[in-house]
């Protein structure tokens, strides 16, 4: 067992070598992308490592001053750390997948035990960053413990350190065999990862929901507002009993907390406060263990579902004739959308900013004016702009990885007699529809919910998100063709996302094509207080965004002829 | 279709080393060589999907580096990645390619229509091409590539991963095809397919061409070449004939004692 364990550590040391040493770079571009991808894991792992020495420092101290009896403030914070590392160990998996869909079906190839292989993936859970962050937390507390010469607390500590790793590893390979048994079945795991995405931002967003005080004494432009928001903001909502009780009680049992109340009860010499707790923590390991090795078994059985087949449509498939654009480019662009509405990540772009907007929208409801850092949306006009700007953002994923998404079909795509400038346009056409359903929604819901605020505004809106996106479509195309990525937009985590790079100088763009709207604005209304020359403006502008656009396409067009190998290459 | 000095570098790596190929109009090519020997890079380049580093094409009498677009509309291919959208369905994936060949769609429902029954196809409905067997996948690159009844067609493997009923269909397909004057490029691992179809071969090793004719004509060159060694079969299979051509017959057999 030793020997396959072993054979297992070198190959995965190997593959992160080999992963740094041979990038299979065509070229001096594809290098530097290939770096910048590289850069960022290997800070982190530089960074790790003082991390850890300094957390081991933090650790031993805590426990030195539990077993002096001290200040306990330094184990109170790294009681918090192990709690997020658990909450990680759950989560983390699903953002950060580790494990290849196909290992499993090459590793039931080899003359392995299923124990073994267990071990082995359980093993690969030590290198995880919650468990070595949590590590020499966990370790040197005993220490400290018995420096401070609390032996039988250091030993008991000791001991429930253990069976707290024991139980971050099996929440963690419990996590990621549970996600790969959901996702052997494709459309299972799409609409988990859905799930997944929709749900992250509006569960962030629940606090502000649940903090703010219900009814709606006062309109969005109350003049009683201020006063009463302010009294409203003082006095939330209390939280019902069992739900405080629920959540203590699930507190109460999350490994961490089991590991502080035994190292706790016991540097207190509270024999009976820790035999309990590390009888919990040692049985959930087990359980947790338990439960992993029947979920490993049940996937190695399995490791792949077939879907079943669905009925073909009568109809065929629905062609819409786009204006102003050739058949060709209108294929690429209704492409596009299909694969936008066929994976989770697409599919996320289409509801996020909805799911965001709607909750936002609750708030402007409930509380009458809703302040967030810079932005103060007091009127539905506010909300349709910060709506209409989350959506336009929300495309960036797409917009910015918009060849190498594609994956094989770009080939097909390459193959086809399209001219580069036809692709081109299909694929902003494309981007640009997918920004402009929910943007469309969301300011005309915004106009419905709070129809206040001056008409010249809200007809600048359309005009004004139009040029945006304009002048930033060939930004999206130029930074797709330079920094190609290689994604899986089934994946919720990084896995879908485009080139670090990429990303970032498109939010940049973004940002930028969307001052000159912002400046008119602010000149119209807000200096010279002609907002009826707003619209007029912002449609002059939209018509020279265009003219810009077109320009700047051009340029685009020869850098993708001159790039269209390497896109096809990366992305197939 | 006709290559001059084609040469297609990565890096220090020469992957296609100047080749001259001759595909005379009207013929079944079959292009053959170990792995790694070069066929698919070739096969890229010829495409459109690799640049070439060096070295002329001239297809259907058009330069495809100058005029790239009208060489595609003329030819069909099923290349290694069988270039498929994942999100795609049969259907859809061939309404795609009409589209895009401005096929009048009138007559590119009635092809696709054939061409899904034709591959069996029909039954996978709207299901997407993420779902497909790798045999599934082929088949309906094979059908993208036919739809706009090109007068060029490559194929890189198109018979691996195909079952037997399928690959009958295919093979008499082709063979109509060729009958009717289209010309297919095909490479294949499977020399008795090649044997059967193809009226031309060439043989590519190490990125160089070493033959290249009918077969018939290279079959009895190699029979009457000096350089064949004595304990060689004579090369009244293209197995035999390949074999002899790119060099496998030297090799010192390697027994396996162990084993």
């Amino acid at each position: 067992m030793f020997r396959i364990l072993r054979a297992f550590a070198w190959m995965r040391w190997r593959v992160l070598l080999n992963s740094v040493e041979r990038t299979g770079a065509r070229d001096t571009l594809e290098r530097l992308s290939l770096a910048v991808e590289q850069i960022g894991p290997l800070i982190a792992l530089a960074l790790l490592a003082p991390s850890v020495v300094g957390l081991a420092g933090l650790g031993g101290y805590a426990g030195y001053g539990l077993a002096m009896g001290g200040p306990v403030m330094t184990f109170e914070a790294l009681r918090f750390l192990l709690f997020a590392a658990c909450g990680f160990a759950v989560v983390g998996p699903l953002l950060l997948p580790s494990m290849e869909p196909t290992a499993l079906v090459r590793l039931l190839l080899l003359p392995i035990p299923r124990r073994t292989l267990y071990a082995a993936q359980t093993a690969g859970g030590l290198s995880e960053p919650w468990v070595i962050i949590s590590l020499p937390i966990v370790l040197s507390i005993p220490v400290g413990l018995a420096i401070g010469g609390a032996w039988l607390a250091a030993t008991v500590s000791l001991l429930a350190a253990l069976a707290l790793v024991l139980c971050l590893v099996g929440l963690s390979t419990l996590s990621t065999l549970l996600l790969h048994l959901v996702v052997r079945d494709r459309r299972r795991g799409e609409l988990l990862a859905l799930l997944f995405i929709v749900l992250v931002p509006a569960i962030a967003l629940m606090p502000g929901l649940v903090m703010s005080s219900p009814g709606r004494a006062a309109g969005p432009e109350s003049p009683a507002g201020p006063a009463k928001t302010e009294h409203r903001r003082r006095s939330p909502t209390p939280t019902p009993a069992w739900v405080a009780r629920t959540a203590g009680v699930a507190r109460a049992l999350v490994p961490s907390e089991l590991f502080v109340r035994v190292t706790r009860s016991s540097a207190r010499h509270e024999a009976d406060g820790a035999v309990v707790p590390l009888f919990v923590l040692g049985t959930s390991g087990a359980v947790l263990h338990a439960l992993g090795m029947l979920t490993f078994a049940r996937l190695l059985g399995s490791p792949s579902a077939g879907a079943p087949r669905r009925p073909a449509s009568r109809a065929g498939p629905a062609s819409v004739r786009l204006p102003f654009l050739s058949r060709a480019s209108a294929a690429v662009a209704q492409a596009q959308l299909r694969l936008v509405i066929r994976t989770p990540r697409g599919r996320s772009i289409l509801l996020s900013p909805f799911v965001v907007f709607v909750l936002f929208a609750i708030v402007m409801q409930r509380q009458g004016r809703m302040e967030l850092g810079v932005l103060d949306l007091t009127s539905g006009l506010n909300l349709a702009t910060f709506g209409a700007a989350v959506c336009l953002l929300a495309v960036l994923p797409f917009a910015m990885n918009q060849f190498a998404i594609d994956r094989s079909g770009l080939t097909l795509a390459l193959l086809s007699p399209l001219a580069t400038r036809e692709l081109l346009a299909g694929k902003a056409v494309g981007n640009g529809l997918i920004a402009a359903g929910p943007a469309i929604l969301v300011v005309l819901v915004a106009f419905v919910l709070f129809p206040g605020g001056s008409p010249a505004l809200w007809l600048s809106l359309p005009p004004a998100i139009v040029a945006t996106y304009l002048l930033a479509a060939p930004g999206a195309a130029t930074l797709s063709t330079l920094f190609p990525r290689t994604v899986d937009l089934n994946s919720v985590g990084r896995g879908s996302n485009p080139h670090g790079v990429a990303n970032l100088l498109g939010l940049l763009v973004f940002l930028t094509a969307g001052l000159p709207s912002v400046l008119i604005v602010v000149v119209t209304a807000g200096l010279v207080h002609l907002p009826s020359l707003t619209p007029i403006l912002m449609l002059a502008w939209c018509g020279v965004a265009l003219f810009l656009s077109r320009l700047l396409f051009k340029g685009v067009a020869v850098l993708f002829d001159k790039r269209r190998e390497n896109v096809g290459m990366v992305a197939s | 279709m006709e290559t001059r000095g084609l040469t297609r570098d990565f890096g220090s790596l020469r992957a296609v080393d100047g080749i001259d190929l001759v595909v005379p109009a009207g013929s079944f090519f079959g292009f053959l060589g170990p792995n790694g020997a070069g066929k698919s890079t070739t096969i890229k380049c010829l495409t459109g999907l690799l640049r070439p580093s060096a070295g002329s094409m001239r297809i259907l009498g058009i330069d495809p580096q100058a005029d790239p677009v009208s060489v595609k509309r003329r030819i069909g291919v099923v290349p290694e990645d069988l270039a498929l959208f994942e999100r795609l369905s049969a259907p859809e994936t061939l309404f795609f390619v009409a589209e895009v060949h401005g096929l009048d769609r009138a007559i590119a429902r009635d092809r696709a229509a054939d061409l899904l029954d034709l591959m069996d196809l029909k039954t996978a409905g709207t299901t997407l091409v993420a779902d497909f067997s790798h045999g599934m996948r082929k088949k309906l690159s094979l059908a993208a590539a036919l739809l706009p009844a090109p007068k060029l067609l490559f194929l890189d493997e198109p018979f691996e991963g195909i079952d037997a009923v399928a690959s009958r269909q295919i093979k008499d397909l082709l063979h109509s095809f060729v009958t009717r004057g289209g010309t297919i490029f095909l490479t294949s691992h499977i020399l008795e397919i090649v044997e059967r179809l193809s009226t031309h071969i060439g043989v590519i090793a190490g990125g160089r061409l070493v033959a290249q004719g009918p077969i018939a004509e290279l079959r009895a060159g190699a029979d009457a070449s000096p350089a064949k060694p004595r304990n060689a079969g004579d090369a009244s299979s293209l197995e035999e004939l390949f074999i002899s051509l790119v060099g496998g017959d030297q090799r010192a057999p390697v027994a396996l004692d162990w084993l």
